[in-house]
């Protein structure tokens, strides 16, 4: 490859000693992620949506000859100045203001073909900040399609830094880039760049006083200097140490000049730059084919649609539940007829005693009852993985605009919702992308609402025990799920409604969101990312969820009740009977008893473990003979005074209860790192609870009234 | 920015699907104005209406972009080509 032989700066060379650090930064949706976990070997999760990676991740890639060399995978940016907190993670890396991470000696830039422009605007800020840049033209292959290739040597000559054609999804260019990037000296880019004249000696005036009074080096101060004249908020620049008092009165005094005279400093800032790449730009794409409408905007004339939108959002719902209840009928079959028959064997192997009823009763009805939704998990994760590959996710936001508009959001939030139906830790982790603040309190306190994979093994059993017979139609089933989702949806809408009046006012936010090129979905990682989340269940199953099986056993088997007692006397005077009956008196007005009120407790900790408990609590009253299928054990379940325990008013109401209910430890831990503090987990848990509560008591209170 | 134009200004919302109109003015929010522009969408920008009444789908240099219908009528374009 040839390469400019320029000077090149020895001082922001890594030195031979150290592993080289690589910061990898471009637009959101670029294939930063695929490209690093092509170098690296690790497996982040990749998506075809812009947002995917809202935290920095650090992997080794290794050079041509064996070397180390550490990558830094950064969130998507499409500007230095910041107006997102994921977008902030980049740019402090990029300046050294992040306590954790070194300041990274080189910057590995990537770009996408099919959008040279936009892409470089970034790219142009970044070279402003003086250390080596490599530049990765990734997506040839899909701008050839499009009709257009990029010269790379003309842009090389243009930039001045080396530029590597590639294509991260298939592997190619990548040999070249690890060339590239093992080099020991690479040039600094040969910037050519004049600051508009208006904004010249302000700019200047800042650089000298933020390299005398803020003790930045110069290059830095250069940047810094440019990024406080764009960004409104000199302090969110700024970061965590704020500006010396000199710096900010110069900014004041230069901004008010301005003001007065008319100057938009900001705009014409961010025009001179599109000028200059406009140039580049000219000079680098190579028209090669006609361009019209693309088979993407053919699709999002259905898609995006008033009408059919909706329609294909719709049917792609239905199709999703469907699938989850036909498709995971003959393997869940398979996975009980497995469990029963080791419960059974272990039962034939061990005399009884404690021990036998430990493992059969507590480990493996525990785990057992709750592996069993295996199957559903995985169906779901793959239809979330469709639509993330896809481009789906973000039509899907397009379309939700409007609503979320009614309720005080925008389309940008419902992502982290839609991701909450898998899991609310990456919808919340998700909400990084938005831009205001309280926007993005918001829809953190309601992304739990939405109906997540841990509550869809609740629901299967209730539903299961709800619709009594084995022959009941399939569209019940799946209407009353969707009619939990759904429920779980319109809570969010409503409670967000709700807070953006009260709590945290504030107008409609307006959005600006790219929609990506639909691609097709890659198989390899959807199914990559299926069995990660399906391993990442049957750990929890193998982990906390059997740990607490164990437990509740003992909790329910000790302290002994007098020889002779009944199952359901020894479980009344346990530990665990004890707890459920200091519960009983608050959940008694919706129909529930002391043992389901041993579930609510221990599902606390994530809400599959309400299966398990029900399955320990219940199958403990089972006969030693045989193994009871849970579902036949809670319908055979019954109140002191003979009447069914399980009712479908009860069934429905508990159902209710859990797309309401705050039961996830991990998701209160991650609100808390997410806000900095605890006060907004706990709220959240209050109102979510005390909702699940009220509305739980409206039902049963009312299905009794009305004779179910 | 004076343009000698032909054509009068109108939002971007009211631009007809399909239209392709010409960046003349960002009004409103400073902030939101500054993240559009860097999005490429800064004056004399060449901007083709896909889709929308509401929110609105647009097309820019080859990449579609969704804007509130808040945003699209901060947005003043010229209509330079109908389809």
């Amino acid at each position: 490859m040839a390469l400019p032989s320029h000077i090149s700066s020895s001082a922001a060379n890594p030195s031979s000693a150290r592993t080289p650090v690589y910061a990898l930064v471009g637009n959101p949706n670029c294939g930063k992620s695929t490209l690093f976990n092509a170098l690296t070997g690790l497996k982040q999760k990749v998506g075809n949506y812009p947002g995917v990676t809202v935290e920095k991740k650090v992997g080794t890639a290794y050079s041509q000859h064996g070397q180390p060399i550490t990558v830094i995978d950064l969130p998507g940016a499409y500007s230095l100045a910041a107006r997102s907190p994921d977008e902030a993670v980049t740019r402090d890396v990029l300046l050294g203001r992040r306590a954790d991470t070194a300041q990274p000696d080189r910057i590995l830039c990537i770009i996408d073909a099919t959008n040279l422009e936009r892409n470089l605007y970034l790219v142009h800020q970044i070279l402003d900040l003086g250390r080596p840049v490599l530049l990765v033209v990734n997506m040839m292959d899909l701008a050839a399609a499009a009709g257009t290739t990029v010269d790379v040597a003309r842009l090389e000559q243009e930039l001045g830094i080396p530029v590597i054609a590639c294509e991260a999804v298939n592997g190619k260019g990548l040999i070249e880039l690890k060339l590239a990037m093992s080099r020991a000296d690479l040039p600094l880019a040969r910037h050519a760049w004049a600051i508009p004249a208006a904004i010249a000696p302000a700019v200047t005036e800042l650089q000298a006083s933020l390299i005398a009074h803020d003790r930045k080096a110069p290059l830095v101060a250069r940047a810094e200097a440019l990024l406080l004249l764009t960004d409104q908020d000199s302090v969110r620049v700024a970061g965590s140490t704020p500006l010396h008092a000199r710096t900010g009165e110069i900014l004041r005094t230069w901004q008010q000049r301005w003001e007065g005279e008319g100057t938009d400093w900001a705009g014409t800032l961010v025009n001179s730059r599109y000028d200059a790449i406009g140039r580049i730009a000219a000079d680098v794409l190579l028209q090669t084919g006609e361009t019209g409408p693309t088979a993407s905007d053919r699709i999002d004339a259905v898609v995006t649609h008033p009408v059919w939108g909706w329609l294909v959002l719709g049917a792609v719902m239905t199709l999703l539940f469907l699938s989850i209840f036909t498709l995971a009928e003959y393997p869940m079959n398979v996975i009980d007829a497995q469990i029963a028959h080791l419960a059974d064997w272990v039962k034939s192997a061990l005399p009884p005693g404690d021990l036998r009823d430990l493992i059969t009763s507590g480990a493996i009805g525990g785990v057992g009852g709750v592996i069993i939704f295996l199957p559903q998990i995985l169906i779901l994760f793959f239809f979330i993985g469709l639509l993330e590959s896809t481009g789906y996710m973000a039509r899907a936001a397009f379309i939700m605009d409007r609503l979320m508009a009614r309720v005080g959001l925008n389309g940008k939030s419902f992502i982290p919702l839609l991701s909450s139906y898998a899991c609310a830790i990456p919808g919340i982790m998700a909400t990084r992308t938005i831009e205001d603040q309280k926007d993005r309190l918001v829809t953190i306190l309601v992304a739990p609402l939405m109906s997540c994979s841990a509550r869809l093994p609740v629901y299967l059993l209730m539903i299961a025990a709800l619709v009594p017979g084995d022959r009941v139609p399939l569209f019940t089933k799946v209407g009353i799920m969707i009619l939990m989702y759904a429920l779980g949806t319109v809570g969010a809408f409503g409670f967000a409604w709700l807070f953006k009046r009260t709590l945290l006012k504030g107008a409609p936010p307006l959005m600006i969101m790219e929609l990506p090129p639909y691609r097709l979905p890659r198989v390899k990682d959807v199914a990559l990312h299926m069995l990660e989340r399906g391993w990442l269940f049957l750990r929890r199953a193998g982990t906390i969820i059997l740990g607490i099986s164990i437990v509740l056993w003992f909790l329910s088997a000790y302290p002994k009740a007098p020889d002779g007692a009944t199952d359901q006397q020894q479980l009344a005077q346990s530990f665990a009977g004890r707890a459920g009956h200091l519960l009983e008196p608050a959940i008694r007005p919706l129909g529930l008893d002391w043992q389901i009120g041993i579930g609510l407790i221990t599902s606390f900790a994530a809400r599959e473990v309400f299966v398990s408990t029900m399955a320990v609590v219940f199958n403990a009253e089972a006969k030693d003979d045989d193994t009871t299928p849970l579902r036949q054990a809670m319908l055979a379940a019954k109140w002191p005074d003979g009447r069914a325990l399980f009712t479908p008013l009860v069934c429905f109401t508990l159902m209710i209860f859990y797309v309401f209910a705050m039961q996830c430890i991990s998701t209160i831990a991650v609100v808390r790192r997410e806000t900095n503090g605890w006060k907004w987990p706990l709220f959240q848990t209050a109102y979510m609870t005390g909702t699940a509560w009220i509305l739980s008591f409206i039902v049963y209170q009312g299905g009794t009234a009305l004779g179910f | 920015m004076p343009h000698p134009t032909l054509h009068h200004r109108l939002p971007l919302c009211q631009l007809a699907a399909g239209s392709v109109g010409r960046v003349c003015e960002l009004k409103g929010d400073p902030q939101f104005c500054q993240r559009v522009r860097e999005m490429g969408f800064g004056e004399s920008a060449r901007v083709t209406k896909v889709s929308g009444s509401g929110t609105i789908l647009c097309s820019v240099n080859g990449n579609r972009i969704a804007l509130s219908h808040g945003a699209a009528e901060n947005i003043l374009v010229e209509e330079i080509a109908r389809r």
